[in-house]
């Protein structure tokens, strides 16, 4: 006969596993949301599913990435939106057209940008304004810290998809930071020094 | 890949092509060895590409830190807390106890 977890058992595990997560799904659902009461209740629900749901829940595994699949499902399901069709295939030239602009960035003598530029207050709006796919993959990869194929899971889409989405919001974040130093006045690099 | 116009425009070589394409890859740590050790050879020796590796590397960085900034409000953990609670789960005051523990 299999042993059936007691409750007390189920809610340590579930304080053990899945509480400690609850910045990093907070910062998720914020950057799904975009408006702080909705990611409340994104976060609330995220973790109401996964407390009803923790018997699918598989020990040792990823909780982080679990709690995050959820998140992002209960963010689809709020909005009623269909799952993002945006895709694009080729990476590469994303990493190209950064590149063109950090070396439009040194043209205008902003060889240092990302390091004169006070880049948290500065990143934090450029990602206000990213669009959705792109912002999850940067939220995902960059400040969450994920591999590619953890964000493919949470994302419900192929690594590649990830990737082409990471390198198109990257690209785009830099550009905008690119115009917030010209519209901060930025000297060049040697004239301020 | 990028074309021998793009890099020409951008003032590099043709050699710097698997590194444009594929920096990002390498700073994130999602190449595999021979092709990491390849493009840590190719950064090592050549002044461009090492400032731009250098720059991205910032920019990153910088995207990182702001983990370290966003929590979530208390009045949202006690919301959640409640709301667990009423569902018959005793987790929050188990995370509670141990934290005061």
């Amino acid at each position: 006969m299999l042993a059936v977890p007691d409750v007390t058992d189920r809610d340590a595990a579930f304080a053990r596993d899945a509480l400690p997560w609850l910045d990093d799904v907070y910062r998720f659902a914020l950057s799904l949301t975009r408006d702080e009461p909705d990611a409340d209740d994104v976060v609330q629900e995220t973790y109401l599913r996964a407390y009803r749901s923790w018997h699918t829940f598989i020990p040792g595994t990823d909780c982080r990435r679990w709690l995050f699949t959820i998140c992002r499902n209960v963010f689809l399901r709020s909005r009623e939106r269909q799952r993002p069709t945006v895709d694009l295939e080729d990476g590469e030239q994303d990493a190209v057209a950064a590149a063109s602009v950090y070396s439009a960035a040194r043209e205008r003598g902003y060889d240092d940008i990302y390091a004169r530029l006070d880049l948290a207050p500065a990143l934090r709006d450029a990602l206000d304004t990213l669009a959705e796919p792109f912002r999850s993959a940067v939220i995902l990869v960059d400040v969450e810290d994920m591999t590619y194929e953890t964000a493919a899971e949470v994302m419900h889409v192929p690594i590649g998809t990830v990737r082409s989405r990471l390198f198109r919001g990257r690209r785009l974040l830099q550009e905008q930071l690119l115009t917030v130093a010209q519209d901060l006045g930025f000297a060049p690099a040697a004239v301020a020094a | 890949m990028p074309t021998r116009g793009e890099l020409v425009a951008l003032g590099l070589s043709a050699s710097c092509a698997e590194v444009l394409g594929h920096l990002w890859d390498y700073l994130d740590d999602e190449i595999d060895g021979a092709g990491a050790a390849r493009m840590r050879a190719h950064i090592g020796g050549c002044a461009e590409c090492r400032a731009y590796a250098g720059a991205e590397r910032c920019f990153l960085q910088g995207l990182a830190a702001l983990k370290r900034e966003l929590r979530a409000p208390r009045l949202l953990r006690e919301r959640v807390a409640r709301r667990l609670q009423r569902e018959g789960c005793g987790c929050w005051e188990r995370a509670r106890r141990k934290d005061a523990g």
